[in-house]
């Protein structure tokens, strides 16, 4: 009996270390390649830390959610929403066949909710991650990339996800804001 | 005998007759009005499902995405089912037949020609192209 409670003490100060670890070893890494430590508190806009702004923007919605997935604005920077809009008649070979005022409000609704002035940790990892370049697809933000090396490019072409770029097929939550790696769910077909 | 064929000929000809009025009421008043602007656009000749059939399936090879494309990359050979956007999302049915909010809304309609049309052919769709692509889809119910 006693020598069970010493193996079950031994057990779980292995496994405690072991978690430690692994978020230490996490910890080192992102400081590695972002610096130390940030925290990105600009103003209460998010319901709860790592959340990204719920997308709320009619015209946003209805515009593009037809043909992708609803991207949370603060995934871009103010310069590459600029870019994509500029260029909306020839958006990666379509014709997005905006009006002028529908163009200028959800032009609006991006760079006014961009990554940097997204509060979410993931806006602020974003921007450190792509320098000063200006991406025109999340699907090329490397710290997005980064984030998703463990999976299998096949694991993309299933069925219900169908590409790297259809977020909330995995990410449960991702119409609240929720891309946490706790609610990932990622479908067997 | 002969009287008989030209009565089945007749009843054959009311009945098609019929079906093309109920296709074309199937149009609300507000599509009907943009059929009408099509046909005054397109010198008035009479649109065709069968053409609108094969816009619908007409391949042809995109010069920037290099790959052959047609209305049915996204929207299946089969528009009474959903389809799939190049990124996998899913598209709610085209055909009128199982989803009753296609061709219901002129804005829309306008809207969606303008888009797939110069993503698939790279142009914009002829007044006569949209009438019988309409008119194909309206026929699938």
């Amino acid at each position: 009996m006693k020598i069970e409670k010493t193996f079950l003490a031994i057990g779980i100060l292995i496994l405690s270390l072991m978690i430690n670890t692994s978020v230490f070893a996490d910890k080192d890494e992102e400081g590695e390649r972002h610096g130390r430590h940030e925290k990105h508190e600009k103003g209460g806009r998010h319901e709860g830390e790592g959340r990204a702004i719920v997308v709320e923007n009619a015209a946003y919605k209805s515009e593009c959610s037809s043909c992708h997935f609803l991207y949370p604005p603060e995934f871009l920077p103010k310069r590459s929403w600029e870019a994509l809009m500029k260029g909306s008649d020839k958006h990666f070979g379509e014709n997005l066949a905006l009006d002028d005022k529908t163009g200028k409000e959800i032009l609006s609704y991006l760079t006014g909710n961009s990554a940097e002035r997204g509060s979410s940790e993931w806006a602020g990892k974003i921007l450190k991650s792509i320098g000063s370049s200006a991406p025109l697809r999340i699907t090329e933000v490397p710290y997005i990339l980064k984030e998703h090396r463990k999976i299998k490019p096949d694991v993309f072409k299933r069925k219900s996800i169908g590409s790297f770029s259809n977020c909330g097929s995995c990410h449960t939550g991702a119409a609240q804001g929720d891309y946490e790696e706790d609610s990932v769910s990622i479908p067997k077909e | 005998m002969r009287q008989k064929i030209y009565f089945v000929l007749a009843l054959a000809f009311v009945v098609l007759l019929l079906s093309n009025i109920a296709d074309a009421g199937n149009l609300n008043a507000p599509m009907q009005s943009l059929m009408s602007k099509y046909l005054k656009d397109s010198g008035g000749k009479a649109f065709s499902a069968d053409d609108g059939k094969k816009l619908y399936f007409l391949k042809r090879m995109h010069s920037k995405k290099k790959e052959e494309i047609s209305c049915t990359s996204c929207h299946m050979d089969d528009p009474a089912k959903a389809g799939r956007t190049p990124v996998g999302k899913p598209i709610d049915p085209l055909s009128p037949a199982t989803n009753k909010e296609r061709f219901a809304d002129p804005e829309k309609v306008e809207k969606w020609f303008k888009r797939n049309c110069t993503g698939v052919f790279e142009r914009e769709c002829t007044p006569k192209e949209k009438g019988d692509f309409i008119t194909f889809m309206m026929s699938l119910q």
